[in-house]
């Protein structure tokens, strides 16, 4: 136990609220009927999106309303080895899927991660638009808005049925547990503390002689790789990849997921996620015409009163969780 | 012959559209530091108002007055009630427009319906013209005219009136037009509820054009956001040239490699981007 302490980093943080939530989260197959074990998959995959984003704009405070660029990108390339090429093996499929996500973030970054404020947020949103016209428009590749369907469940070259919605979920959460632990040491180590630095005070980390650029690059990059990551899994997840995976649409949500978990916090991404995703759930129950005016006036109650998100009040709340650990955006 | 002239033509009328939508939003960002993605919202409840003043009465005039006023007036509500808490808070600006723009859509649906309408010129401008050899929509060369006339009063408005002053100093300096008594609140009030009015009047002006459909919302905010990054947000020649530019440049992709119209548009933007990073005219950081 001691070394595993070690692990999460100098004793600072007990490791009660990890094990407490990753139990939940283990046990939930017990409970949840096969659809609630598809939409919880679906949450910690999300999750893994907003990872991405919550390092870009919670550490780093560059405003990205074109995540789903690099999560697009991987579910359509996921979609493109396995629908058109018919390569079965996940683990190639992952790798080829993630290195197009890096790739297409490490290109855009080229053009934008000099600017900020208003003119990175619209840039991002342009350029994350130009592949959604891609996957829209060229439809003897992406199938255009009929979507490329019939992605299979993935082949891990294990003998586990991947086909069964548990073992999918588990290996899920696997993935996800890999990704927070990859995010906490990150954001915990000198590199994540400059990114903080930067997005605080940018002229002083100059002066201090750090390089912003390099190190806002570095982090949209990878930023762009949880994209990636979550990209693959959703491709598998619903087995069809549709432009609405790159457009406009996805990447406010994961916006909104990350503003509604408090950008800038560990938990941020799971909490955003889960509540988001669950919010659609029970609305999609009793009135799905309805989900969009819903979600508007959830929008505007966050902006209007709840400023740094849901995220920080329930970790205020629920204090001996101690997932506060972090660096939240006041 | 004929062919490249109604291009050109179909271009310009949608290049007045764009102007007319992305001048407001870069004033509005000029001005008071706001990035308005509900700009498109209002352009949406300018048309479907517009045309459903316009089938009741038949009189166009009527309709563009009402599309004018309703999303001037939502719009001037949506800023003194919302936007002005949030100064230069972008994050919340963003979700809380983008918050508007769902509920505009999705009350819209609910008002008229998911059934795209649309709407013919009045009969004074309906019909085609012919110039010389050449014969075009006469509702397409109106709308440029306007355009043009619209382009000329703002231009005017803002250069030769104390209005324009206050606002050109306002967005150099905010501090110093509070300091010598000017309420800048009242002045952003009064930008907005211009900008949102120019947004609804947009909105009737383009049903011939394109008609009323739900998501004409978000996809012509998606145009002005283009322009907006292609001029530099905050100038208002850069709104001008902007439109030109892309409105030209969808009317001739849409004709020679429709599949790409879009494409080639992103093209240009980062063309312009590499080029100079803050738009054409925008300040640079």
């Amino acid at each position: 136990m001691k070394s595993l302490e070690l692990l999460f980093h100098k004793n600072r943080v007990s490791l009660g609220p990890y094990v407490g939530v990753g139990l939940i989260l283990i046990l939930l197959p017990l409970f949840l009927s096969p659809y609630l074990l598809y939409l919880a998959a679906k949450i910690l995959i999300f999750a893994i999106f907003a990872m991405g984003l919550n390092l870009i704009l919670g550490y780093t405070g560059l405003v990205s309303m074109g995540h789903a660029a690099f999560f697009g990108t991987a579910v359509y390339v996921g979609a493109f080895l396995t629908v058109h090429s018919g390569i079965e093996n996940f683990w190639l499929v992952a790798l080829l899927g993630v290195l197009a996500a890096v790739l297409m973030a490490a290109l855009f970054g080229l053009f934008i991660v000099h600017l900020s404020g208003a003119y990175f947020l619209l840039i991002t949103l342009g350029l994350s638009q130009l592949l959604f016209s891609i996957a829209w428009k060229w439809r003897a590749l992406t199938g255009g808005d009929d979507g490329l369907p019939g992605i299979p469940r993935p082949d891990l070259g294990l003998p586990l049925p991947m086909g069964d919605d548990t073992y999918f979920y588990y290996f899920v959460f696997l993935i996800f547990v890999g990704c927070f632990f990859l995010l906490y040491r990150l954001t915990d180590s000198p590199f994540g503390h400059a990114l903080v630095g930067i997005r605080e005070n940018e002229s002083r980390m100059k002066i201090l002689g750090y390089n912003p650029w390099r190190y806002k690059y570095v982090s949209f990059i990878i930023g762009g790789g949880f994209g990636g990551v979550a990209g693959v899994l959703y491709a598998y997840l619903i087995g069809i990849a549709y432009p609405g995976d790159i457009g406009l649409m996805a990447s406010v949500m994961v916006l909104f997921m990350v503003i509604l978990g408090s950008p800038g916090t560990l938990a941020c991404p799971l909490i955003g996620a889960t509540l988001l995703t669950t919010m659609e759930y029970v609305v999609s129950i009793f009135t799905p015409e309805r989900w969009p005016l819903i979600l508007g006036a959830v929008f505007v109650l966050i902006a209007m009163y709840f400023r740094g998100g849901i995220g920080i009040y329930l970790i205020r709340y629920w204090r001996k969780l101690d997932l506060g650990h972090g660096s939240p955006k006041s | 012959m004929d062919f490249w002239v109604t291009i050109i033509v179909m271009g310009l009328s949608f290049s007045v559209l764009l102007f007319m939508l992305s001048s407001g939003l870069s004033l509005i960002f000029g001005l008071m530091n706001v990035l308005n993605l509900t700009h498109g919202g209002y352009y949406l409840i300018g048309s479907f108002v517009g045309i459903s003043i316009y089938k009741w009465t038949g009189n166009f005039l009527l309709a563009i007055l009402a599309g004018g006023a309703v999303a001037g007036i939502i719009g001037v509500g949506m800023e003194r009630g919302f936007l002005r808490y949030l100064p230069g808070q972008l994050l919340d600006q963003v979700i809380l427009t983008m918050g508007f723009l769902f509920i505009f859509t999705n009350l819209a649906k609910w008002i008229w319906g998911p059934i795209p309408q649309m709407a013919t010129p009045p009969s004074l401008v309906a019909g085609s013209l012919r110039i010389g050899a050449y014969s075009v929509y006469l509702y397409h060369l109106v709308v440029i005219f306007a355009g043009l006339i619209i382009a000329i009063v703002l231009w005017f408005f803002q250069e030769k009136t104390r209005y324009g002053a206050i606002i050109r100093a306002g967005i150099d300096n905010r501090e110093m037009i509070m300091a010598i008594g000017i309420n800048f609140n009242q002045v952003c009030a009064w930008v907005f509820f211009l900008g949102t009015v120019i947004a609804g009047i947009t909105g009737v002006i383009g049903l011939p054009l394109l008609g009323a459909y739900l998501e004409s919302g978000s996809e012509i905010l998606l145009y002005a956001i283009i322009v907006v990054i292609i001029g530099g947000l905050g100038s208002m020649q850069g709104a001008l040239a902007g439109s030109f530019l892309i409105g030209i440049i969808h009317s001739f992709s849409k004709a020679f490699f429709p599949a790409l119209a879009f494409f080639m548009m992103y093209l240009i933007v980062i063309i312009i981007l590499l080029v100079r990073p803050s738009g054409l005219f925008g300040k640079r950081s």
